[in-house]
């Protein structure tokens, strides 16, 4: 019993970082309606810079992912208008192509600058392990689940009482409508692909003290997002919270009760089964 | 006049024979990942051959002619292939390889059907000499090998040395569940069981994991404090930082090369790593006395290069071109079948080569004199403790 109640611990913990990644990837496919696959190299940027401020400057990696965060935000609201929009009108698959040539473009990028080494933000707060009730946990994944919680709680706040929130799910439901009604449809596809990316700027902040740096950091998070982002529905901000906690619960369990090398094996034949009975995921909305 | 015409046709046939003689140098192919996420060992093991190739030709060449390399960028299989097939069809004598053992199996089919020397000198998985392949060689020990070596050195110097009997030690296999990391398991399980170790858990996982603490609970729950690790570098780093978040701490843990190795992993690791012991190729740093030509090798690279070996990787390179490169010369020729020959008569002893190594191929290519040397890491530096004529320190206990 014990053992169980520390691995959902552990997989709840570990839901945390999930849905910090998650929410900006769901964020940018509701508004802007693309499949960003760049979005995991987006976090190995944001790592290295955490890297980079914590070894050459000294800054922590939890004070130095304000500065990332918007450093991110201005690449991702970039990436929309230098390479999403000229291709709004083109075919989805276009588009897709385009984010796979950035991740790319952006993983060769960080072997030319640092090589194919191995980097470690070396910080002491956020690592040691803390013991509550014979459970251990560590602070710096409890530090990422109670700011993933709190993002989660003010992103439902922005998109729900400011004007630029609404618009934001204006464009998600129906972008042509949203146009009719006044909405300026190419500053709300800026916003949330800044903001989208501006999120892993902050998970790259909160797993630096946990987790090395190396140029294909991001895609093992990321694809783990992505079933998480189905498994929640598309777009739906509070399926990226709980497909977080399911897949995180799932992948220790499993990697426990079953094999450690089978637990990808489990949730990806979930994210098989959910495409197959409930395509629009658990909260998930149907496309326009 | 007609004399003079004579002597015209003398000067440029001269002149022709020479031409031909100069573009007679001997080609070589070199098949390593230059680019891609595996550049930078790719590019490491290479530096090895090149090192090899300038100093027989500095020597005066393959039988007197020069050698000439060309480089082939494989990143992955699918290159390996249509990369391998290029140099065969530019007239190569012989074509060397590949840091990675994905590549070599998809290069090695292709020198095989070519009729072609293909001359590895670095991938370690064992099936890639099983297949019947008649010109396929290789200098390094493999994967097959790897596994006893670890669970040698643990009952043979690292048990002994703790105070550990057999009754004491419970033995966690964890590795990544690529062909290396499943081959070196799969052999220490089996010398385990030889030797009559208790092993509790074998668990593979993925090298791309984010979460190893299941992982971690299960060696826990088992009461594990031997744990025997193959992994690369960013999955032993996991290991060790979320080992400490669940307060999992064996007595001993022996790596298989690979992340285990590298400096880059003990820095991000921190002090945890001291103690650790590690099964490889040998490294540079081992006593120059019983590896004649290493400080030869060490100046050749730093010249080269002008930085020093990022890891073994070049030495080992070196030392297999070296020999492939003597063996070629014993042949005196480019003949497939007489440099097979040459190949399977070549023989040098232990402590006779710049890493130490000796030579002697079985039928299958293989080397089975070249083997794994037992390191630790003691006080953030690799220091080779076994084989004892090329220690640089002693092992060191107590954690």
């Amino acid at each position: 019993m014990d053992i169980f109640i520390q691995l959902l611990i552990n997989g709840l913990l570990l839901g945390g970082a999930y849905t910090i990644i998650s929410l900006g990837l769901t964020l940018i496919f509701g508004v802007v309606r693309v499949v960003n696959f760049a979005h995991g190299d987006f976090l190995m940027v944001g790592m290295y810079l955490v890297y980079l401020l914590a070894a050459h400057v000294g800054i922590h990696p939890y004070v130095g992912l304000i500065p990332i965060a918007v450093v991110l935000f201005a690449l991702g609201a970039l990436t929309q208008k230098v390479i999403i929009e000229p291709l709004l009108d083109s075919d989805e698959h276009i588009q897709i192509f385009a984010t796979v040539g950035l991740s790319t473009i952006l993983l060769n990028l960080a072997l030319v600058l640092f090589g194919a080494n191995v980097f470690r933000a070396s910080v002491q707060t956020g690592v040691s392990p803390i013991t509550v009730g014979g459970f251990t946990m560590v602070s710096g994944q409890i530090i990422t689940f109670v700011v993933a919680i709190g993002l989660a709680v003010l992103l439902h706040l922005f998109m729900h009482r400011t004007y630029l929130g609404r618009a934001l799910r204006a464009v998600a439901q129906h972008r042509y409508a949203a146009l009719l009604m006044g909405v300026n449809v190419k500053h709300v596809y800026i916003v949330a692909f800044g903001l989208g990316t501006a999120f892993v700027g902050i998970a790259a902040g909160l797993l630096a003290p946990q987790y090395p740096v190396f140029p294909t950091v991001g895609t093992y998070f990321v694809l783990t997002a992505f079933v998480i982002v189905v498994l929640g529905g598309m777009g739906s901000l509070y399926g990226a919270v709980a497909g977080s906690m399911i897949i995180g619960v799932i992948d220790t369990l499993a990697g426990y009760y079953i094999a450690p090398d089978l637990k990808e094996v489990v949730y990806f034949g979930i994210f098989l089964l959910i495409l197959v009975v409930r395509p629009n995921g658990l909260f998930g909305f149907g496309t326009e | 006049m007609v004399k003079l015409k004579k002597i015209a046709l003398a000067v440029a046939a001269c002149g022709v024979l020479m031409t031909t003689a100069a573009s007679a140098d001997v080609k070589v192919g070199a098949v390593y990942p230059f680019s891609g996420a595996l550049a930078l060992l790719g590019q490491e093991s290479y530096r090895g051959l090149e090192i090899a190739v300038n100093e027989m030709n500095k020597a005066g060449g393959l039988n007197g002619e020069q050698i000439t390399i060309l480089k082939a960028d494989a990143v992955d299989p699918t290159q390996a292939v249509s990369e391998t097939k290029r140099l065969t069809s530019e007239d190569v004598a012989a074509v060397f390889g590949s840091y990675a053992s994905g590549i070599s199996y998809a290069a090695t089919p292709v020198t095989e059907l070519a009729g072609i020397p293909y001359f590895e000198l670095g991938a370690t998985a064992h099936k890639i000499t099983t297949r019947g392949y008649k010109y396929l060689f290789r200098s390094n020990p493999n994967t097959g090998l790897y596994g006893v070596s670890v669970v040698n050195a643990l009952h043979e110097t690292i048990a002994p040395g703790m105070g550990m009997s057999k009754d004491d030690i419970v033995i966690g296999i964890i590795h990544e569940d690529g062909p290396y990391g499943t081959d070196v398991a799969a052999t220490e399980k089996a010398r385990a069981a030889e030797l009559g170790y208790k092993v509790a858990e074998v668990l593979p996982y993925s090298a791309k994991t984010v979460d190893l603490s299941s992982l971690i609970l299960r060696l826990k729950g088992a009461d594990v404090n031997v744990v025997l690790h193959t992994a690369y570098q960013n999955d032993a780093i996991l290991f060790f930082s979320q080992s400490k978040a669940a307060g999992f701490d064996p007595k001993i843990i022996i790596g298989a090369g690979g992340g285990y190795s590298l400096a880059d992993t003990a820095k991000a690791v921190g002090p945890d790593m001291n103690g650790v012991f590690d099964l490889d190729f040998p490294q540079a740093s081992i006593n120059p006395e019983g590896a004649p030509g290493l400080k030869d090798f060490l100046s050749a690279y730093k010249t080269a290069y002008n930085a020093e070996p990022q890891s073994g990787h070049s030495l080992a390179n070196y030392v297999g071109a070296k020999a492939f490169l003597e063996a070629m010369a014993n042949a005196k020729s480019t003949d497939a079948d007489k440099i097979r020959e040459a190949v399977l008569a070549y023989k040098k002893d232990v402590g006779t080569t710049a890493n130490g190594w000796a030579f002697e191929f079985g039928e299958d290519g293989q080397n089975n004199a070249s083997t794994f040397y037992l390191m630790q890491w003691q006080k953030d530096d690799l220091v080779t403790i076994a084989p004892e004529n090329l220690a640089l320190g002693k092992p060191v206990f107590n954690k």
